[in-house]
């Protein structure tokens, strides 16, 4: 009967491969199976042809979980599956299970940071306070980098890029994932007396702008600053990587405290949004691009910002080291979660200054700096950048304007401590050098690589004639080579982070190529008795393309070969006797009524002549 | 499943093999861990490979342990033997064959029937995060053990 009819029926789709319905596929084509994919976070389903390779199911979970495929690692059933196979291969079926873990690129220790982050989007709010611990207690250090116009970055490991941000992310990175470096930097002695110095640190955090913007907006971080107890304590702490972890894991484990606290996260979160956001914003054009950004504009920030293994020391997906101390501010925080916006504020600002110094230092102890030096023969283009950077200038100009700073910076410079009278007579030449800094010539003279070489020639054959005939040097004119170089390294002293201590610590790392030996004819006075007058004009002429020499003054040679003379002194440096080193600290000491000279001489020693850190020593409790 | 309801009854080898197969295609668990026949011929179901993924904050994390599992016939009356394919350092392990010494692994030391290749393997990705492995310096990630 016609009413029968032809039911056209049920349409029938023909199903492309996407269909997602299960088992109803034309026969024809391969069959789509749906496999769950299973992270230790979360997981999804896809749905896949049959037939299809590993590689292919990669690239599908790739775009779902936003990640590389280079980054996934199926397992199934124990074994882990590689991308040439197939998923019958491997027996995957309809409705089974494949494991997924997402690596981070960036392990060279094997210890991942991003699978957390990547794979961890959506979260459970359990893991927020974790995570907000992070961020607060590594974005300070963008701050700190900053202020000290990055500098750090330099140090770039030999990596190649030409941008000079992203050498600094790149450095950042390194260093981020690398324990072991980090605590060579704190343990490098150079970073020690930097920190120790807290009017140091805190001229240079206050230099950089970003931080006097925060500053304004959060007149909390200058309280901070400005209360010397707090700064000697970070810088203290930042010196002893081992209680730098113990704060670290205090802090966290304070905060996750905070947490369970009723109105404990949203405080948190406030901090976060207020504080840290705009922090880490501001530091953004420095280190590309605010890692928290995701984290903040969802409600539950990713694990991936969950502090990593061991001693929090390595916070994850941020840009910055850790700081060190927020301990005495976390622990308030902890008790008063109103005051805990301040009291992160602060700590985070804390971190700042240690963090500024986490950077200053060990760029001359890393072997990045040789590589540093290659780069910078190879690339005249980042010196000038380097140069030129707003921050730099920054540092400069503070630096210029408070010659007492940057002599105390130069001063504690371990070459300088064999050499008490070096450090007389390095003191009024000062102001020379940072004019010379400043000085576009010498800008020029170290963006040209013939240049830098000329000089790294001069200064082999130097050290070559030294070891073979070191009776001729007096009679050669070494004044022009030592003095040229002085100069010319002089400007290498800017790839340090600090600008007026580059001349001399760029000797270190120049090792090789830096002792002159005995070429410093004009000794200090004391050292050689050679006394041939450092007057030697510029006359025979050193291979030279530099301009800046031409500004050379005999006051400026002497003294440049004054330095190369302290260097090849310095090697090895001997101390003088520590009584006589700290001979106006202890009578200080004496002064202040601590009577007992022994136990004096042993803080001023351990503290390495730091008074405040002494007396803290001596009185034999951490004042809070 | 049913191994573990009667206290009386005594599940076959194949077919708590045959199960936990299931299990461990199945992903059943926290995700961490993975199990499954070394090789699908294997009609005698001796043969396993297990995996684990470290776990986080500790030394261990983001690695994925390749293991070896022998599901001897005494199974599951006697206890499987273990043994690393990934180099690891842990307490417990043979550090020069990645054997796991199965009195030093209280599941293994103390097995029970009704334990399983899972319990295995999460007992040891819990022996992970313990105090005294958390933070072991660990071989270089990738080698294996030779045998």
């Amino acid at each position: 009967m016609a009413e029968n009819g032809e039911s056209s029926g049920p349409p029938r789709p023909s199903r492309g491969s996407a269909a997602a319905q299960g088992p109803a596929s034309a026969p024809a084509e391969p069959k789509i199976i749906k496999v769950t994919v299973k992270t230790p976070k979360e997981k999804e389903e896809f749905a896949v042809p049959e037939n299809s390779s590993v590689q292919q199911f990669k690239e599908a979970i790739s775009k779902r979980f936003k990640s590389q495929t280079d980054q996934l690692v199926l397992i199934f059933a124990g074994k882990i599956l590689k991308d040439q196979d197939t998923l019958i291969q491997h027996g995957i079926h309809d409705g089974l299970t494949v494991h997924l873990v997402i690596k981070s690129q960036n392990r060279p220790q094997g210890q991942s940071t991003q699978p957390t982050n990547a794979a961890g989007t959506n979260t459970t709010t359990a893991s927020t306070p974790r995570s907000n611990s992070t961020p607060i207690s590594t974005n300070s250090n963008p701050f700190g980098l900053g202020s000290l116009g990055g500098l750090a970055g330099l140090s770039s490991l030999g990596l190649s890029s030409t941008n000079f941000s992203e050498l600094q992310n790149q450095m950042q990175q390194q260093l981020l994932s690398s324990p072991e470096m980090m605590i060579q930097i704190m343990e490098n002695p150079f970073v020690q007396s930097m920190l120790s110095n807290p009017d140091l640190m805190r001229q240079l955090i206050m230099a950089n702008p970003q931080m006097q913007q925060l500053i304004q907006r959060n007149p909390e971080i200058s309280h901070l600053l400005n209360n010397p107890d707090i700064m000697r304590q970070t810088l203290e702490i930042a010196r002893n990587p081992a209680m730098m972890q113990e704060m670290m894991r205090n802090q966290d484990l304070a905060l996750s405290n905070l947490e369970s606290i009723p109105g404990g996260y949203n405080a948190l979160r406030r901090m976060y949004t207020d504080i840290q956001e705009p922090m880490l914003n501001a530091a953004q054009e420095q280190f590309g691009g605010n890692p928290f950004a995701s984290v903040g504009s969802s409600s539950s920030s990713g694990e991936g910002t969950q502090p990593s293994r061991t001693e929090n020391r390595d916070p994850l997906p941020n840009p910055w080291a850790p700081p060190p101390a927020t301990q005495s501010s976390a622990t308030t925080s902890t008790t008063t979660s109103s005051g805990s916006g301040s009291g992160t504020s602060s700590s985070s600002a804390t971190g700042n200054t240690v963090a500024a110094a986490n950077y200053v230092a060990s760029i001359f102890s890393t072997p990045g700096m040789q590589s540093l030096l290659q780069q910078i023969t190879e690339n005249p283009q980042l010196i000038q950048n380097m140069l030129s950077a707003p921050y730099m200038r920054s540092m400069m100009q503070s630096l210029t304007q408070n010659p007492d700073l940057a002599a105390q910076m130069m001063l504690n410079s371990p070459v300088f401590t064999a050499n008490p009278q070096l450090q007389e007579q390095m003191r009024p030449q000062l102001p020379a050098f940072l004019q010379q800094m400043q000085n576009p010539d010498t800008l020029s003279a170290m963006s040209n690589p013939r240049a830098m070489q000329a000089l790294m020639q001069i200064q082999q054959g130097l050290q070559t004639l030294a070891t073979e005939a070191p009776g001729l040097i007096p009679s050669f004119t070494p004044g022009v080579g030592v003095g040229v170089l002085g100069t010319a390294i002089g400007p290498v002293g800017p790839v340090t982070p600090i600008g007026p201590i580059g001349p001399i610590v760029p000797f270190t790392p120049i090792g090789p190529i830096g002792p002159i030996g005995p070429t410093g004819p004009a000794g200090p006075p004391g050292s050689t008795g050679s006394g041939a007058p450092p007057g030697p004009p510029v006359s025979s002429s050193a291979p030279s393309e530099t301009t800046s020499p031409t500004s050379e003054s005999g006051p400026n040679q002497q003294f440049i070969q004054q330095m190369v003379q302290a260097l090849a002194g310095a090697n090895p440096p001997q101390l003088p006797n520590p009584e006589v080193r700290f001979q106006q600290q202890l009578e200080q000491l004496n002064a202040m009524g601590f009577l007992n000279r022994e136990a004096n001489l042993q803080a001023l020693i351990a503290t390495g002549g730091d008074i405040n850190a002494a007396i803290e020593r001596l009185l034999g409790s951490q004042p809070s | 499943m049913a191994a573990t309801t009667g206290s009386g009854v005594k599940v076959p080898r194949n077919f708590r093999l045959l199960e936990e197969l299931e299990e461990g295609q199945k992903g059943v668990g926290d995700g961490t861990v993975s199990w499954g026949l070394e090789d699908d011929e294997d009609m005698t179901l001796t043969r396993w490979t297990g995996m684990i993924i470290g776990p986080p904050r500790t030394i261990y994390e983001n690695r994925i342990y390749s293991l070896k599992i022998e599901c001897g016939p005494k199974y599951p009356e006697a206890p499987p033997f273990v043994r690393f394919v990934t180099k690891i350092n842990m307490n417990g392990v043979n550090s020069s064959n990645g054997v796991v010494d199965p009195r030093a692994i209280s599941v293994l030391a103390k097995w029970q029937n009704s334990y399983s290749i899972k319990v295995v393997l999460q007992e040891l990705r819990r022996l992970m995060m313990s105090k005294e492995n958390v933070k072991l310096p660990q071989p270089p990630e990738g080698q294996c053990y030779s045998n």
